[in-house]
């Protein structure tokens, strides 16, 4: 317990930019100092020890998980050979996919007004349903085994459709439980999304019901795209990967290169000085929360597609995963987080291979608590923002 | 060392928080109502309404009036609207800014005697001397005693409340205690005909105040959401059922395992706690989540073979101290876990005011400035954590002992929540707040909402509608946390009961106040 207190070190209420070493000097001067004796004997020699360790775990943090993701898929090599490999190896990059798209909604929130969007996952999964919702009401099965034609058809109709419900969703949200706590103490905005992610699941679960609900959507894109050695990549593979892609690359595009893009970039980095600039901020704020959730619409498509049922408490684990994702992307970076969301993937498969399915949530648990601790900037913390 | 044990109980004559006062009046009255209509239409619910309440207006709403039993129970009808009435009408006047004369409290007080009274007669006339026929023969095992109880403390809560109103006013936190003591300490035997109930206040109500009591610490005082609170209740829970069950074949005592549970969980607390150091609000809350999802997979996964996996621990023992069955009734459980509850709430309540609470509140107010006045953030952190953790492993300890069988589906992430939600509306830094929110949210989501079906399907067969026999709103349960979540951050973000330091922070809405030194003062 007191392992630390010994120790010059003051913890810092904000890891700073760095996220290591550097930033705790603000507050703990040499003067300023604990005073000595509070640990003594072992405990007292434990501290810098300790410091020591957590200092080269930080700054080597992406060689560790790196690392780690490399021997996993050597020893996966070793126990299954190269077709279990390439086969969790091609699991991981579907669900990495998916997770990216989910995360980029949480960080491109947090990034903006500083809040961990919890109903987010909530709304993905509010999204799948949506997608079986208008996919049913339109006969749109039908239309998609018609051939290929309909099917593209399908798609343009579900996707949008899905991701401008989902996206109002996220707009109402906003508007209803986010926006008059902007101001004010930080747990209060938190709870409210707490809040609201539970209201959703409630909602879900007395519309939808207790059970695991069948998406017909599973049977849209069928077959075998190509084999290699024995490993079959099927064309909802190579859809749901090209499709994240896609969207991930529209969206960087769109805050690359847009005035709205750089309206949300300047909001994230000083809503004040934004304001004065002229930005309109609410409409800002309403339109990030808008693409997050029409993003993790698209993501909820995918997954009713590519996994074929979705019930009403997906979201809540999937999207502790996701924010998982955008924090080892590095909080508020979008880029960050689509990467995040492909290691998170390639984590969750090969660590289950290794250790056991039912280990896979507690391993991302596990790394989100690890990341936190020793890398709370994540691995490409440089650009994000300050307050961050 | 007794004197310093001592003085961690010892009570302060403060006056307490006499800003309190209108809303303490507001919820005594308001309970008052409550009773009564509980106690009125408690026979409607239950199934041997035929098998003669006999002191409530419905028997004389649906038997003619045969004797002087039933004169009485109009004129108890009457006071009883009155009451009932009261506290819409007072809301009413303060929304029109009319000022109710002490004629109207003067005749409220009367109505109330006269209720109480009258209950008192009727019951005399019903169950002792028999002489109501209308009645018919008084069975056991009907919950006419529970509504008795129910009306009559009614009634004399509302005499207390109109007949008292400056003293309450006055001294809120005195006039609360008061009124709410007797009910807490007399419920297993006014309803001892209802042994769900009774297993409902031990193993719901008891142990959910001592969670959010425990939480209460971390949130309220540290200013640190935790949202994996109930790792420590399974802690706990698992603490008794590995240490008092066949599974390890160790068959350790009650009284030895709380504090055994207390302690594995504060050590796990501050275990937990150190990676989290150094972390803000928002990354704590999310780290402390996937502590409070590991917690319960290492026991589903059944870890070193300590935890028997999925199926749980059962065959936990059941304590016996001579009369003291705890096995033949929950009102012992419910009993013991009381004095915990009254032990935690003093022992709380002065490490609140203690040097350590008043870096507590540094800390939540402003880490930096805290550390730069010199309080060890470090230590600080991590004592909020172990004892609100060892707070949660007392809660957990008993839950083992009463439900017999656990397992890590008892402790999910909608615990956490439940008890989140329960300090959240209660009001978040407020040990008074606190314990009433988790008797308003337990009874709604425990007992209120399971219950509800049962009592659809025999109100419907009462009043004769079958539309709402299959009323039931027992899936309801996230939507009331969200929506209590939501709407008490939206409307009353400080809860029912704001503690007097998050009132100020509110109401001065970001203008710096030194909260500290209102602590300090208080």
């Amino acid at each position: 317990m007191s392992m630390q207190s010994g120790t010059p070190e003051a913890p810092l209420a904000q890891p700073g930019p760095t996220g290591g070493g550097t930033s705790r000097a603000l507050v703990a001067q040499d003067g300023l100092a604990p005073r000595k004796g509070q640990a003594s004997g072992p405990l007292h020699a434990l501290g810098p020890v300790v410091r020591v360790t957590h200092d080269a775990i930080s700054r080597y943090f992406t060689a560790v998980i790196v690392g780690a993701i490399v021997v996993a898929i050597l020893v996966t090599l070793k126990q299954g050979g190269f077709t279990l490999a390439g086969q969790q190896l091609k699991n991981a990059l579907v669900l990495g996919a998916i997770y990216a798209l989910v995360a980029i909604g949480y960080t491109m929130v947090y990034g903006i007004i500083e809040l961990i969007n919890f109903a987010h996952g909530d709304v993905f999964t509010a999204a799948g349903f949506f997608a079986v919702f208008i996919s049913g009401l339109l006969h749109l099965d039908g239309l998609a085994a018609s051939g290929f034609g309909g099917l593209l058809l399908a798609l343009a109709i579900v996707f949008p459709l899905s991701m401008i419900a989902a996206g109002l969703v996220g707009v109402v949200i906003e508007l209803v439980a986010y926006r008059r706590l902007r101001d004010s103490p930080r747990l209060a905005p938190l709870i409210t999304a707490i809040g609201v992610s539970f209201f959703i699941e409630g909602v879900l679960l007395l519309v939808e019901g207790p059970d695991n609900v069948p998406t017909d959507q599973a049977s849209w894109i069928n077959g075998t795209a190509f084999t290699i050695g024995k490993i079959n990549i099927l064309w909802t593979d190579l859809f749901v990967v090209g499709m994240a892609l896609l969207l991930m690359f529209a969206l960087g595009e769109f805050v690359r290169r847009t005035r709205l893009g750089k309206a949300m970039r300047s909001t994230a980095q000083d809503r004040t000085a934004a304001l004065l600039c002229g930005i309109n901020i609410n409409r800002t704020i309403s339109a990030t929360f808008f693409i997050g959730s029409a993003l993790a619409a698209a993501a909820a498509v995918i997954y009713s597609i590519n996994y074929g049922d979705i019930k009403w408490n997906i979201g809540f684990h999937l999207g502790i995963i996701a924010f998982t994702a955008a924090v080892l992307g590095g909080i508020g970076n979008i880029v960050g987080a689509g990467i995040g969301g492909f290691i998170i993937g390639l984590i969750y498969v090969f660590g289950g291979s290794i250790f056991g399915g039912e280990w896979s949530e507690s391993l991302i648990f596990a790394v989100l608590v690890l990341i936190l601790t020793f890398r709370p900037v994540g691995l490409f913390g440089v650009e994000v923002t300050t307050r961050a | 060392m007794p004197e310093r044990l001592a003085a961690l109980f010892r009570s302060s004559g403060g006056k307490g928080d006499r800003s309190q006062g209108p809303t303490i009046f507001r919820i005594l009255a308001l309970g008052a109502s409550a009773l009564l209509l509980m106690g009125w239409f408690l026979p409607w619910f239950v199934n041997d309404y035929s098998a003669g309440v006999g002191y409530s207006p419905q028997d004389a709403l649906i038997s003619p009036p045969t004797g002087i039993g039933t004169f009485c129970i109009y004129i108890m009808a009457a006071a009883m609207l009155i009451i009932v009435l009261s506290p819409i009408a007072d809301a009413i006047a303060s929304w029109r800014g009319i000022v109710m004369g002490r004629r109207a409290t003067r005749i409220r007080f009367y109505a109330a005697l006269i209720g109480f009274g009258l209950t008192v007669v009727v019951w005399f006339l019903v169950s002792i001397i028999q002489e109501e026929p209308l009645f018919g023969p008084f069975l056991p095992g009907t919950y006419a005693d529970s509504a008795v109880w129910l009306t009559m403390y009614g009634y004399a809560l509302a005499a207390l409340v109109y007949g008292a109103r400056p003293w309450i006013l006055g001294r809120p936190s005195i006039a609360f205690t008061l009124a709410g003591a007797p009910f807490g300490i007399f419920l297993p035997l006014m309803f001892h005909q209802a042994p769900d109930f009774l297993l409902w206040a031990a193993g719901s109500l008891a142990i959910y105040m001592l969670l959010a009591l425990g939480l209460n610490v971390v949130v309220g005082f540290a200013g640190l959401l935790d949202l994996g609170y109930a790792a420590f209740f399974a802690i706990g829970a698992y603490a008794c059922a590995s240490f008092a069950s066949p599974i390890h074949g160790l068959h350790f005592p009650l009284w030895i395992l709380i504090f055994l549970g207390a302690g594995i969980a504060s050590v796990f607390g501050a275990i937990l706690g150190a990676p989290t150091l150094r972390l803000r609000g928002d990354y704590l809350a999310i780290v402390t989540l996937g502590f409070g999802e590991i917690i319960p997979d290492l026991a589903t996964n059944n870890v070193f073979n300590l935890t028997a996996g999925a199926n749980g621990i059962s065959g936990i023992d059941q304590p016996k101290y001579g009369p003291l069955d705890f096995s033949a009734s929950p009102r012992w459980y419910y009993w013991a876990i009381l004095i915990v509850v009254v032990a935690v709430v003093l022992l709380l309540r002065n490490i609140e005011r203690s040097r350590v609470g008043r870096a507590w509140v540094a800390l939540r107010e402003d880490e930096v400035a805290a550390a730069a006045t010199g309080i060890n953030t470090t230590t600080t952190k991590l004592l909020a954590f172990a004892i609100g953790a060892s707070v949660s492993g007392l809660a957990g300890a008993f839950y083992g002992s009463i439900v017999r069988i656990v397992s890590a589906d008892d402790f999910s992430f909608s615990v956490s929540i439940a008890v989140l939600s329960i300090i959240v509306l209660g009001g978040i830094g407020n040990i008074a707040g606190v314990m009433l929110g988790s008797v308003i949210l337990t009874f709604v989501i425990f007992w209120v909402l399971p219950n509800m079906s049962g009592w659809s399907a025999t109100l419907s067969n009462t009043v004769h509608v079958p539309a709402i026999a299959n009323f039931n709103l027992s899936s309801y349960t996230f939507l009331i946390y969200g929506a209590a979540l939501i709407l008490m951050m939206l409307l009353r973000p400080g809860g029912l009961l704001p503690s007097r330091a998050r009132r100020i922070e509110l109401e001065s809405s970001g203008e710096t106040e030194s909260l500290a030194a209102v602590q300090g003062v208080a």
